[in-house]
């Protein structure tokens, strides 16, 4: 064991940092050299990575060009070796790297568009849940409804972009020129998630996003509609989350009605 | 004492591996030519959605065998018994007949290359992987195959053969063996081997699958890149390893630059058109 556990660490560490300490350990060939051997090993890692940063983050890709993409893609991997057994986790931290590295630092639009990217991903291929019906909440007597609390979608992604972002993924699927990068005065509350198979994106008003966390929080009915008086008169209240949740009923994001 | 016999594995005829360019036109079409399909089996270590969808879609129109890149079955790490859990999770949705994946190791210290790294052939390496074979076929209660990769580089503290060293924790192992004519044509053209002295050698009834591919021609090596139609020397030497090994299934395997569907039956029909009269003959 020890001498293969050996050569295993040699060979890996040549392929990640380029050393030569792996170099005498195999056999040359007149029409191959060592150092050629090794550098396909070495070669195919960054490229099969490379591609797969490329299918993650299609828009950002698109926005940067092949060349710029490819250098950001190498920094990426110098700095973060994968240990999943899946190779469509690698990435989950380049949102993180751009945020913190220059020069995409002094660019914050590329940090958020890979987290919208990202998070596209995860809900992808998210647990399967049926949703609730509106047929369901028909059959809900009115004096229960002050008590109900709602289980959202395991897909569902809750999050805020002060870019426009979700419209440079739009260009980058519809295969158009991306639009340029816009920043908003407030950073504008966005959801993603999955209906059946089918992903889904678009931005909530305040009250809607405050809603949607709260109900993530377990609040029932009458405590939203509490809420909802910071936005909405008390007397319309009722209609308005009762409006917002049929909406969410229709978007496949109820998967469960507790009483 | 005699040996127990080796119980051959089913002949499940001609497949293609399963890619999700080709979903929607194997659903709408049910090709009858492909006989079954190979599914990646990372691929689906998913909690849901598209890939789970699809796969019970087709599933249930298709056998279908699983193999697997990550196993790292040759690694000095220890096993990962959470990437087994969740292999043998989809083993019991998919019904495999058997499971696959590749001899090699793909990382080590938890890291993962992606890659299929050689291992060195000693009897050190053999010991060591036949033991891990024997766990993980424990494990999974199902046969697994351990399959042959392209290589581009040799240990110099290799003391045998690749198809000795394959071989022979075949037999250590009881495990069986899914032969790459491909990548011993790519290998044996990147050290300087005789492919047919690497067929002639494997044991008749450990072989239970077949894969074919193309490869890229770089001059002074062959990278196995799955790219590319099968080329004549390889379809050659399947012709020897069906000669061989009888009837074998067989699938062909594109994973970049995947033509639609259509494009690759008439390849899938050429291994059909070899196999079938030396099939004939051999049962005369």
């Amino acid at each position: 064991m020890k001498r293969i556990s050996s050569l295993q660490s040699q060979f890996q560490s040549a392929i990640l940092t380029l050393g030569d300490e792996f170099d005498d350990k195999i056999v040359a060939t007149e029409r191959v050299g060592v150092k050629q051997r090794i550098g396909i090993y070495a070669d195919a890692y960054r490229l099969r990575l490379i591609e797969c940063l490329q299918d993650s983050y299609g828009a950002l890709y698109t926005l940067l060009g092949d060349d710029e993409f490819d250098r950001l893609c190498r920094s990426y991997i110098d700095t973060h070796t994968p240990y999943h057994y899946s190779v469509r986790w690698y990435g989950d931290r380049l949102a993180e790297f751009l945020g913190a590295t220059a020069p995409y630092r002094e660019h914050p639009y590329l940090a958020e568009l890979a987290e919208f990217e990202w998070k596209l991903m995860e809900a992808f291929d998210e647990r399967d849940v049926s949703p609730v019906t509106v047929e369901d909440m028909a059959t809900i007597p009115p004096d229960q409804w002050p008590h109900l609390t709602f289980g959202l979608h395991p897909s569902l992604r809750h999050l805020e972009l002060a870019w426009n972002v979700a419209a440079m993924r739009s260009a980058a699927d519809e295969d158009r020129d991306p639009p340029a990068p816009e920043r908003s005065d407030q950073p504008v509350p966005w959801i993603i998630w999955r209906q059946q198979l089918r992903q889904f994106y678009r931005s909530l008003a305040d009250d809607e996003s405050w809603m949607l966390d709260q109900t993530q929080s377990g609040d029932n009915f009458a405590a939203l509609c509490e809420g909802l008086c910071k936005w909405k008169g008390e007397s319309e209240v009722a209609i308005h989350a009762a409006g917002l949740l049929k909406q969410w009923i229709t978007d496949g994001l109820i998967t469960r009605i507790g009483t | 004492m005699q040996k127990p016999a080796v119980k051959k594995l089913p002949f499940l005829g001609f497949g293609l591996g399963l890619r999700t360019s080709h979903y929607e036109t194997v659903l709408a079409e049910l090709p009858s030519n492909i006989d079954w399909f190979e599914i990646l089996s990372e691929n689906y270590l998913v909690a849901g959605g598209k890939p789970l969808y699809y796969l019970d879609a087709i599933r249930e129109h298709y056998p279908m065998i699983m193999h697997g890149v990550s196993m790292s079955i040759g690694s000095s790490d220890p096993l990962n018994w959470n990437y087994l859990e969740q292999l043998k999770q989809l083993a019991d949705r998919v019904q495999p007949a058997w499971f696959s994946d590749h001899l090699c190791w793909t990382g080590l210290d938890g890291k993962n290359i992606h890659d299929l790294l050689p291992l060195p052939y000693t009897e050190e390496t053999i010991e060591h992987v036949a033991g891990r074979v024997r766990q993980v076929q424990d494990f999974m209660e199902r046969p697994m195959l351990i399959e042959n990769v392209s290589s581009y580089l040799t240990y110099k503290d290799s003391a045998m053969s690749e198809w000795e060293f394959i071989a022979g924790i075949a037999e250590r192992a009881n495990c069986y063996i899914l032969l790459d004519i491909n990548n011993i044509y790519v290998s044996a053209f990147n050290h300087e081997f005789d492919p047919y002295e690497y067929l002639n050698f494997i044991p008749v009834e450990r072989v239970g699958q077949f894969h074919l591919a193309g490869h890229t021609n770089c001059g002074d090596y062959i990278i196995d890149s799955h790219d590319h139609p099968v080329i004549d020397p390889v379809w050659e030497l399947y012709a020897d390893a069906v000669r061989r090994f009888g009837p074998v299934s067989i699938m062909i395997e594109r994973d970049d630059h995947i033509p639609p569907l259509n494009e690759l039956l008439p390849e899938l029909d050429r291994a059909r058109n070899i196999a079938q009269p030396i099939l004939k003959e051999m049962a005369a």
